[in-house]
């Protein structure tokens, strides 16, 4: 009897109650995307749920595009999960972009959780001739 | 690293990055748990003091798109997507995103106040509140003590 109420308090602690809650760290997901051709260059579309316009993050840097899109938790924090199918957490991906991409004219649009980003092609360089050499001794 | 261009540029390692995009790409899908056998749309279930919420991620869907029913317990949602309808199939570099007609039916928990249903669609994610109902408080049964002869019964209710 005695020796029960002894254990008790330990078993307890043991269990994690009195261990503070470590912080979930936030969790990053690669979201799908589409990307398609048109005459004036690609359009590429992202699912980002959630994401709204002053949660994402959207840059070129040299040749890299890189979309970040933070998501906040659709429940008050003391909400219970009961079921769950799928995680909440940010988007991140990012995508080399080729030459023949006009860089400075990059333009996007987010509708509904949906990202879309227009790639106009460059306007091609003319073709350039090189003289060709002998090679000298 | 995803890798895209422009025309058939003259790219000795475009083979092999487009395999590893495609492994990288099946592992990133089955971790986030989209397609891959899973149904569409996945949902969450929260309970709060007072209501469930029900979340669905529906990104580009249109509200007009949207048909949610309740009928005996079981909450439909049904939609359709298909955002980029009028672009040729050939055009597609990369196509990861569902597109198309889906329908869930959930059966939600019990005591529901259905008539005080409401949802909303923000950015793509679908709320649907649930208002939990009033709990009935636990009723006692009383307990007699049986007889073990069926034809001594003192409450002879015949059914039929």
């Amino acid at each position: 009897m005695s020796d029960e109420l002894i254990r008790r308090p330990q078993e307890t602690s043991t269990n994690g109650i009195e261990v503070p809650a470590v912080p979930t760290p936030r969790l990053v997901f690669t979201p799908p995307i589409d990307i398609y051709e048109t005459d004036d260059g690609l359009v590429l579309l992202a699912d980002l749920p959630g994401v709204s316009l002053d949660s994402l993050e959207l840059q070129v840097q040299d040749n890299k595009l890189t979309l970040l899109g933070r998501v906040k938790s659709p429940v008050p924090a003391d909400a219970q999960l009961r079921y769950q199918e799928y995680q909440v957490g940010d988007f991140l991906r990012s995508f080399i972009l080729s030459d023949e991409v006009d860089h400075d004219r990059v333009s996007a649009t987010l509708n509904s959780g949906v990202l879309k980003v227009w790639l106009p092609k460059a306007k091609k360089a003319p073709a350039r001739r090189i003289q060709i050499t002998p090679e000298s001794s | 690293m995803p890798l895209f261009r422009f025309g058939q540029n003259w790219d000795p390692f475009g083979d092999l990055e487009r395999e590893v995009d495609r492994l990288l790409r099946s592992v990133d899908l089955t971790f986030h748990g989209i397609r891959m056998g899973r149904q569409y749309p996945a949902v969450n279930l929260y309970e709060l003091e007072d209501e469930y919420v029900l979340t669905a991620e529906l990104p580009g869907t249109k509200i007009e798109d949207l048909e949610l029913t309740f009928a005996g317990g079981i909450l439909t949602l049904k939609g359709c997507r298909d955002d980029s309808e009028d672009v040729p199939e050939h055009r597609f570099r990369r196509s990861e995103r569902f597109r198309g007609a889906w329908q869930r039916a959930l059966s939600l928990p019990e005591r529901i106040r259905e008539e005080d249903l409401t949802a909303t669609f923000t950015d793509g994610v679908l709320r649907v509140r649930l208002p939990k109902g009033a709990q009935t408080p636990a009723r006692q049964i009383a307990v007699t003590e049986g007889n073990d002869d069926p034809s001594r019964s003192e409450a002879p209710d015949h059914v039929g």
